[in-house]
């Protein structure tokens, strides 16, 4: 009687034991993660023109930056200067971009817009502050001296970077 | 009414996203003399990308040699992967950046590229 008292005593505490040891684990570390919110669509509001403002007809991407550690990346986004793919064209692109804070996370980030520094068709943002910043680039082609673009479907690449600072 | 806004909305939020980690990596004594490794994780939630190409560079963006399990890597749509980056400790102080970009596929209209950095 008295082993059978020990043992079920036993049996209740190891039970007691698996029932609350259930640990949950994670490792939380500084990152960077790049979100394409939006795809752009170039919108064809002239024949010679093709363009991603919503004035023109098209959408223009939307790229978010999420870091969980301040001052330690940069943002650099590049807007296109050549087509990835394109019917063939016998006359060159004037390619114009622009790229702007569209909407952030912390109102700390509303300084990133007038710090942003423009070399070439890339721009580059100080990411000082962790949160969420969402970026859009506005891309504009026109085709040699208002000559219509030749029909077909047309691709460009926008160039999102995280560099660890 | 609104349900039909949604879902006219949905195909220009179809969020995709790329990461890698650490930030910063630091490199350790490999089993082979006078190579050294660091590892470092990719998370693909880009549809639009199957495939990852690895580099390693200097401060000055110049390619640094180094050998990995892929240098284009092949990852299906939700996929986290780690892998190691090899390099000769000849070589090793003038490592700086190791870089994924995502290799666009036909469609794609935005390439992601995230750089972790030695120091």
């Amino acid at each position: 009687m008295k082993n059978l008292l020990i043992a079920v005593a036993l049996l209740a505490s190891s039970t007691s034991v698996l029932a609350t040891d259930t640990p949950i684990v994670g490792n939380v570390q500084t990152r960077c993660l790049i979100t394409t919110d939006t795809n752009g669509v170039f919108g064809n509001p002239l024949p010679s023109k093709l363009s991603t403002a919503s004035a023109d007809g098209g959408v223009v991407p939307v790229v978010r930056y999420d870091v969980t550690l301040a001052d330690a990346y940069l943002a650099k986004i590049t807007t296109p200067t050549a087509f990835s793919s394109s019917p063939t064209l016998t006359d060159s692109v004037t390619w114009t971009g622009s790229t702007a804070v569209s909407k952030t996370s912390d109102a700390g980030m509303s300084g990133y817009e007038a710090a942003k520094v423009t070399y070439g068709s890339t721009t580059q943002f100080d990411l000082t502050i962790a949160g969420s910043t969402w970026f859009s680039s506005e891309s504009t082609a026109v085709y040699g001296v208002a000559k219509s673009f030749v029909g077909g479907s047309y691709t460009a690449i926008v160039l999102a970077e995280c560099i660890a600072k | 009414m609104r349900a039909l806004l949604l879902l006219a909305l949905l195909p220009f939020c179809n969020a995709v996203a790329h990461e890698m980690t650490p930030t910063y990596p630091t490199f350790m004594k490999s089993f082979m003399a006078g190579i050294s490794v660091t590892t470092l994780n990719l998370f693909n939630k880009r549809k639009d990308v199957s495939y990852y190409e690895i580099g390693v560079f200097t401060d000055e963006w110049e390619p640094v040699p180094f050998v990995s399990q892929y240098t284009i890597i092949p990852m299906k749509y939700l996929d986290t992967l780690s892998f190691d980056v090899y390099v000769s400790n000849l070589s090793l102080s003038s490592v700086e950046y190791i870089c994924s970009v995502s290799q666009i596929q036909a469609g794609a209209t935005v390439s992601s590229k995230i750089c972790s950095r030695v120091k």
